[in-house]
């Protein structure tokens, strides 16, 4: 045993010590933590390897000498051995040449990151449970999910308590309001309503076959009144000669033809909210990055406060 | 060759940078110009649309407001789609925002309306309760400047080549076509016919009778602005 060795053990104790030392003096110590056992072995085994490792290139440096076969070319009068490539050397290079052509072609075009290839898949991912989750949903639960949607989109302009927030938008707590049914008498309307194109004419094309004449201004204020009251009150004849035919005797519309006009349906609601609408008051706009369930659901909620 | 670049320092640090950066230059900058390019769907904006721009920078909309939606779900529920590069191809500057005090407007064209910008502008607390976004009521009484719109469309139009009287290609296969008008009376009055609209949805009088009268208040331009930001 020389000198280089007994140094090196020396130092390793030393350094041992210190990690012992040094974990024993913080808090806790290793506290029965595997994290803290790993670190502590990693450390010691460092501390033990890198001795011994720097101890064999040291003494290598002290013991060996140049010998072999000199290459014919020098530079500068250094010169280079005819080695042969080291084995394990020439593997790695190899390996690291058909990792390169697998990382090229395959690696890094398929597992690249895409910041909207996990947008995608978030969405994808919400979307089916989504569906997993509330495809059953009926009845209070539907209410209350369209009493969220409702608070999260509508009532910007409805109102948090869906009242319209004094005319600024439609007042939902019933179907209709005078003003609204009298814009629509004098001026026609064509919403979509029934999910398709069914224009309902101004009021040059609205008769009462009651009369047998155009509906005239005191007969709009008394249907306008009748259809905003929920279809009771006075005006009943003068809506079954004038609309009834289209809106049915009861006002609750027929498929096809025209709209329910005395009280909301999840249907109808979602019509609405598929391609938006334009009234008395102003434009509504379509909110189609609602699903279907959700439309449903806002449809719920506003069936059931209008009543 | 490799001995004369090593003779000539100065074509040798070029010939060293160029093939340092060649993956940067084959990879990037053609992929940059592709991606600036315009989406389909995105238009020009109209004179007045223009001016109401204007009205959104004078009055600093963009340090509370942020015109950038992220491809998160969470951005994407409350703005819309996602914000692609070309959107922006118009925009000179874009109006990213660096903040949101208030929510994104990249596409609120989409979801807000004429009468409900109007009644928010005037007392933004009335529709949203709570709201600390202040009242801008001098937009309903100041004139919108239709002259630097058009000024801003005669540039851009002989300088970047932005496609103003020429079909441009919408979402739905058809192409819209953005006029601009050869004059500055010509253009005020391309904007008067597009104000008319927006203030046939609105409520106020005093607006009405300044369209009506041929004058284009602020608030008409802003919200011409912001029904075609989609």
């Amino acid at each position: 045993m020389n000198k280089l060795y007994l140094g090196g053990i020396i130092f390793t104790a030393l350094m041992l010590l210190l990690t012992y030392l040094s974990v024993g003096g913080s808090k806790g110590g290793l506290n029965d933590d595997i994290v803290n056992t790993l670190a502590i072995t990693g450390a010691v085994a460092l501390v033990i390897i890198t001795v011994f490792v720097v101890i064999k290139y040291v003494r290598q440096m002290q013991v060996d000498s140049a010998s072999g076969e000199l290459a014919d070319e020098n530079w500068d009068g250094i010169g280079e051995y005819k080695n042969s490539v080291p084995t394990g050397w020439a593997v790695m290079f190899l390996l690291t040449m058909v990792w390169g052509m697998w990382y090229f072609t395959i690696g890094y075009p398929v597992n690249a990151y895409s910041q909207i290839g996990e947008y995608n898949e978030d969405v994808a991912a919400h979307n089916t449970k989504f569906k997993a989750q509330y495809k059953e949903i009926t009845g209070d639960r539907l209410v209350e999910m369209g009493e969220s949607v409702f608070l999260a989109e509508c009532k910007v302009c409805h109102g948090i308590n869906a009242d319209g927030i004094d005319g600024k938008a439609a007042n939902l707590n019933r179907r209709i309001d005078a003003a609204s049914v009298k814009h629509v008498l004098e001026k026609g309307s064509n919403n979509k309503l029934i999910g398709m194109e069914m224009p309902m004419p101004d009021r040059n094309g609205l008769f009462n076959t009651n009369s047998g004449a155009l509906i005239t201004d005191a007969e709009i204020d008394v249907i306008s009144a009748y259809v905003a009251n929920g279809m009771s009150g006075d005006g009943a004849d003068i809506f079954a000669g004038a609309c009834s035919m289209c809106h049915g005797a009861d006002g609750m519309g027929m498929e096809f033809v025209a709209p329910n006009i005395a009280t909301f349906t999840p249907a109808l609601v979602s019509t609405v909210l598929t391609h938006g609408k334009k009234g008395s008051i102003g434009v509504m706009p379509k909110f189609d990055r609602l699903n279907d369930k959700q439309k449903e659901a806002v449809g719920a909620y506003i069936t059931s406060i209008s009543k | 060759m490799f001995h004369w670049l090593e003779k000539h320092p100065f074509f040798f640090a070029v010939g060293v940078f160029v093939t340092i950066a060649f993956a940067g230059l084959i990879e990037i900058l053609p992929n940059f110009a592709q991606q600036s390019r315009p989406v389909i769907g995105t238009a020009p904006y109209s004179t007045l649309e223009l001016a109401g721009r204007h009205v959104y920078i004078k009055n600093s909309c963009n340090a509370c407001h942020s015109q950038l939606v992220r491809p998160f779900k969470s951005e994407t529920d409350r703005y819309g789609h996602y914000s692609l590069s070309g959107e922006y191809a118009y925009d000179r500057p874009f109006l990213w925002g660096s903040k949101r005090t208030g929510p994104d407007l990249m596409r609120v064209g989409n979801y807000r309306t004429t009468d409900w910008h109007e009644n928010h502008m005037k007392d933004p607390a009335s529709v949203v309760p709570g709201s600390i976004m202040p009242a801008y009521r001098w937009m309903f009484a100041n004139s919108a400047d239709i002259e630097t719109a058009f000024a801003e469309q005669l540039t851009i139009a002989q300088f970047f080549s932005v496609p103003y009287n020429q079909p441009v290609p919408m979402r739905d296969g058809s192409s819209a076509v953005v006029k601009m008008g050869g004059s500055v009376s010509d253009a005020k009055a391309l904007a008067l016919e597009e104000a008319k609209a927006v203030a046939a949805d609105m409520k106020d009088q005093d607006v009405k009778d300044a369209v009506a009268r041929g004058e284009i208040p602020e608030i008409v331009a802003l919200i011409a602005y912001l029904n075609s930001l989609k």
